[in-house]
């Protein structure tokens, strides 16, 4: 039986669990960002 | 002030952990990034392949520290959960909350690097063996934190719930732990014995530095997951508001 498959499936699920662990808080900060911002201008505006 | 309350008392405080860690977070990444690429040249390229378990040895680069951080980490968290429980230190219910996406991701990856190891060695990808099933309870305890944070309107309290869980469920460490000297199980003991590694140099240096790199992996996304959250539950703060106008500058 060959072991590629196996260790190429391994490296392959692994990069992307730790991948999406590592970007999670990056895409949610600047969408949190992004929202109180227009909530300021929305705020700004009505003054 | 004595310096160890003096130390707790500015890092508990939200703007200052928020300044602070950000600027650690690169270095954080930076030493992570170095030590995978040096770890992964030596664990894939360097050394041999093992004489029993072929070229499949070489996932246990992947799987044994991502094993190791599973259980490190929960463990933190318990430790973490009760500081906060007992001084209230907001900090330490900000980072058991966010331990445990990167706990939960670091068991995931055990579990399925080493299902994927099973299958070309003991020709099975899954046995429901005591170390196994241990292993897939602290899964799910991770996910019991996640969910049990998340049931709850008002953050403190959320934390709370969450800091007791995580301590209730440390009782699952020592069982994975010495799951392999309490039962007959199908996985093998540990790596790393009371008389020494029992691996060869060449096999053993790039697990360290797996290893070792996967801390710094935890540290900052960790430091991430914590200052977002600050940044969340902080939101109609002052503080927020200043790191509002700096970072759309």
């Amino acid at each position: 039986m060959s072991h590629t498959p196996f260790i190429l499936a391994a490296y392959l699920i692994s990069g992307v669990i730790l991948f999406w662990a590592a970007m999670a808080p990056v895409i949610n900060k600047r969408s949190l960002l992004r929202q109180l911002k227009a909530r300021k201008t929305r705020m700004e505006k009505s003054q | 002030m004595n310096p160890i309350y003096l130390f707790f008392h500015k890092t508990g405080s939200p703007p200052w952990f928020y300044k602070y860690s950000g600027k650690l977070i690169p270095w954080l990444w930076a030493i992570f990034l170095g030590l995978t690429v040096y770890g992964l040249y030596l664990g894939l390229v360097v050394a041999p392949a093992d004489y029993q378990q072929g070229e499949s040895v070489r996932i246990m680069y992947l799987h044994v520290p991502s094993a190791w951080m599973s259980m490190m980490i929960y463990g933190l968290m318990a430790i973490m959960g009760i500081i906060a429980l007992v001084w209230r230190i907001r900090i330490m219910e900000v980072l058991v909350i966010s331990s445990a996406p990167v706990g939960a991701a670091f068991t995931a990856m055990a579990l399925i690097t080493g299902s994927l190891w099973g299958r070309p060695t003991w020709g099975t990808y899954w046995v429901w063996d005591a170390r196994l099933t241990s292993e897939l309870v602290l899964l799910f305890l991770y996910f019991g934190v996640i969910l049990l944070y998340n049931a709850f309107d008002e953050p403190r309290k959320a934390a709370r719930a969450a800091s007791l869980m995580s301590i209730v469920g440390a009782v699952n460490l020592p069982i994975i732990y010495f799951s392999v000297e309490w039962w007959n199980t199908l996985h093998q003991g540990s790596s790393m014995g009371s008389e020494g590694p029992g691996i060869h140099p060449s096999m053993l240096l790039p697990l360290l530095l797996m290893a070792t790199a996967t801390k710094f992996f935890y540290g900052a996304n960790l430091l991430s997951r914590a200052r977002l959250l600050l940044l969340k539950q902080d939101h109609r703060k002052r503080w927020v508001q200043d790191v509002l106008s700096k970072e759309s500058n």
